[in-house]
């Protein structure tokens, strides 16, 4: 049956690739936060042409799987560093660049996409009279979004964003198909010398079990702070 | 000198993938009418006023946000054959689709649940209560009042389990399925990994058409059942 | 007609009824005043079964049955009897005004749908919505919402209506509407149990007043008797803050 000593090795081994799914997932957040909100923004303001560009890159990304996505970037990228190195004449070698460049790229780019849709329909939810309300009492646009709209599209948004974050800690799993050194990975190779698949597999269930009910209880708790700073109720 | 780029093979490889399109289809149908089914079941669970079934159905439900789909696919390709040769019973000759069936239906049930879960609390209980002073039984009020409404409420997050659904369908091909992503990655192969690139672009683009295909045909749907209700929606 | 004995009923810690006895006749429109949170809007559900009482008898003519114990059957027996408007209306939204109507008929009652439509028309028709048969409720005003939900009870025939504060949830200019239907079917004859802060409804239609205060009754009286006369201080208290001009009695 079951090897349990493997299972415990193979759990600490998955618990290793923490730090590299961390990463990429804080990472990409990083990048998308504040590009998907600007993305938001240009589509709210029905100027045509940026909302149609961006419409296309969001339905192309929620249309299609994260793994072909994955591939799409991952066979792409180097063609068009090279081709870009080559013109300038440098002498790297893009084969052995750190797929964690490529998982950073994918995962912001997907990202993008889907906060993007989140802090639109969160800004729908709180935009024109709150706005004018800012205007009304002398505040700038700039000062209107800082005071006023953030705070209220944070609060509206943020069971979205607990999703979208824990849906992105699942996505970095399919980092291996750019032999990404995170918790799949590393749990399965570790599983390979014995064929102990079935306890390798349980090991990375356990681990993302326990980091997104803590990134969701994370989520929860700021809520509820957020909720009762930013309205005086609970 | 070989081009590294070539649109012609991105032409070429969409009708050598169409037909794996059936594949795919069927996956999805099957899946979907199995996490249906127990997506309802958990559903009214998480609804009864009894509080071990409560907590079963919480758990489950946790259990499956939490995992990512590769790894659900591969507990049920090597877990499932560990667990029943317990018993003495083989599935060497069982194939490979069933337990792709077996994972996506568990996660599109979870999607499901809380799909049927949130629809049927949107309900406001006035509804039940007024159908009850007209002389409805309770299954009467159901069937008349209750879930007409509850499904014009479910119908986004359907439409969005249903297309994450045929999305993590794609991931078959790592157990060896050959549905759309497993007879490009052949068709790649086969090439002898040149010209990846165009294939996978031919392949988003056909997943990009079906997601497109399922959101028109929800649209027509939510069409046909909010008659009366678009106010309460918004 | 219905005669309800002693009912009690607590949520948690707080006993909203204790020991309410009721009695009304055919033809009878009893209006039930008291503030907020004096239990009548209990009372009303407690009657119809949508709470379940903690102790209480009731009577429909000829049927006695227990309003803690009772059984499915039983309660749909009396719910058949009664009608019950709310005071958010709770219409169907997924059902047109017309729709709203003969639901109770033609699936509660298999009566067929031609008949139930018919029915429905004129009760529809009562109520001053022959112009809107095929409207949603969200394409109503609250005031032609409510009317509809009148319709709705009006078309079962039932032996006795209950409104649960039936224009408390609209805008004042859309009051009167409701008000002018409810009085006309009382004209009618229709037996109605109505809790509301109209005060002028219950001076000009009922023919009895109860006034109820922390769970209990506190008097009952005709309506010259109660506003004219009130024996209780309560009384007197209640109607002094809601009727400014209360203390010039005629």
């Amino acid at each position: 049956m079951l090897d349990y000593e493997f299972l415990l090795d193979d759990f600490f081994i998955a618990l290793s690739g923490v730090p590299i799914t961390l990463l990429v997932t804080l990472i990409s957040l990083g990048v998308s936060i504040p590009v998907g909100f600007i993305f938001a923004i240009f589509r709210l303001d029905k100027s045509r042409f940026w909302n149609k560009i961006i419409g296309v890159y969001v339905s192309f990304v929620r249309g299609t799987p994260m793994i072909v996505q994955i591939f799409i970037v991952y066979s792409s990228i180097p063609v068009l560093l090279k081709s870009f190195f080559v013109l300038l004449q440098w002498d790297t070698d893009i084969y052995k660049l750190n797929p964690i460049w490529y998982a950073f790229i994918v995962f912001s780019l997907n990202s993008i996409a889907i906060l993007s849709e989140i802090f639109r329909s969160a800004l729908i939810a709180v935009h024109r009279e709150q706005l004018e309300a800012a205007y009304s009492v002398g505040l700038s646009t700039f000062q209107a979004y800082r005071e006023i709209i953030i705070p209220q599209l944070l609060v509206v948004a943020m069971p979205n964003l607990c999703n979208a974050t824990t849906n992105l800690i699942k996505a970095t799993s399919l980092g291996y198909a750019m032999s990404l050194q995170e918790i799949t990975l590393r749990a399965k190779v570790a599983a390979n010398a014995n064929y102990n698949y079935v306890e390798a597999y349980i090991a990375i269930f356990l681990v993302y079990l326990l980091l997104c009910s803590l990134v969701e209880y994370g989520f929860k708790h700021y809520e509820k702070k957020l909720r009762f700073y930013k309205f005086g109720t609970a | 000198m070989e081009k590294y780029f070539d649109v012609a093979y991105i032409v070429t490889s969409i009708p050598l993938l169409l037909p794996y399109i059936e594949i795919t289809f069927w996956i999805t149908v099957i899946a979907a009418f199995w996490g249906t089914i127990l997506g309802l079941l958990f559903a009214v669970a998480k609804l009864s006023p009894y509080q071990v079934l409560q907590k079963i159905a919480a758990a489950y439900t946790t259990a499956l946000r939490c995992t990512p789909s590769i790894v659900l696919l591969f507990m049920s390709y090597y877990g499932i054959p560990l667990v029943l040769s317990i018993f003495n019973i083989s599935l060497d000759a069982v194939d490979k689709s069933v337990f792709v069936l077996i994972a996506f239906s568990l996660q599109f049930s979870n999607n499901m649940c809380e799909a049927f879960r949130t629809a049927y609390e949107a309900v406001d209980p006035g509804q039940m209560e007024a159908a009850y002073t007209i002389g409805l039984t309770q299954l009467q009020a159901y069937w008349h009042i209750v879930f007409p409404q509850a499904l014009v409420v479910a119908l986004p997050n359907i439409e969005n389990a249903l297309i994450s659904l045929i999305k993590e369908g794609a991931l078959a091909y790592t157990i060896g399925l050959i549905d759309l992503t497993g007879k490009a990655n052949l068709i790649i192969a086969g090439n002898y990994n040149s010209h990846a690139l165009e294939v996978y672009l031919s392949l988003a683009f056909i997943y990009w058409m079906i997601s497109l295909g399922v959101q028109k045909v929800f649209y027509r749907i939510a069409h046909i059942f909010s008659k009366g209700k678009r106010l309460l929606l918004s | 007609m219905l005669r309800i004995k002693n009912v009690h009923k607590s949520f948690g810690k707080n006993e909203v009824l204790k020991g309410i006895d009721l009695s009304i006749d055919k033809g009878d429109v009893v209006v039930i005043l008291g503030a907020s949170g004096s239990g009548k809007t209990t009372l009303l559900r407690c009657i119809n079964f949508l709470e379940k009482a903690d102790q209480g008898k009731a009577s429909f003519g000829e049927v006695d049955l227990d309003l803690h114990q009772a059984g499915k059957k039983e309660i749909q027996s009396v719910r058949k009897k009664l009608g019950f408007v709310f005071q958010n209306y709770n219409l169907f939204h997924n059902k047109t005004a017309l729709e709203n109507v003969t639901l109770g008929l033609t699936v509660g009652r298999k009566m067929p749908r031609e008949m139930a439509e018919e029915i429905g028309r004129k009760a529809l028709n009562k109520v001053g919505l022959s112009d809107r048969y095929d409207y949603y409720p969200q394409q109503l005003s609250g005031g032609q919402q409510q009317r509809v939900g009148i319709a709705r009870a009006v078309a079962l025939n039932p032996d006795i209506i209950l409104f649960d504060e039936p224009t408390s949830a609209l805008d004042p200019e859309l009051i009167g509407e409701v008000l002018g239907v409810m009085k006309k079917i009382a004209r009618e004859g229709t037996t109605m149990l109505v809790v509301t802060h109209e005060m002028s409804f219950a001076q000009d239609v009922a023919n009895r007043v109860i006034f109820m205060d922390q769970g209990v009754i506190v008097e009952e009286g005709s309506p010259r008797e109660i506003f004219s006369n009130p024996k209780e201080e309560r009384t007197k208290q209640f109607l002094r803050r809601i009727l400014p001009e209360y203390t010039y009695t005629i």
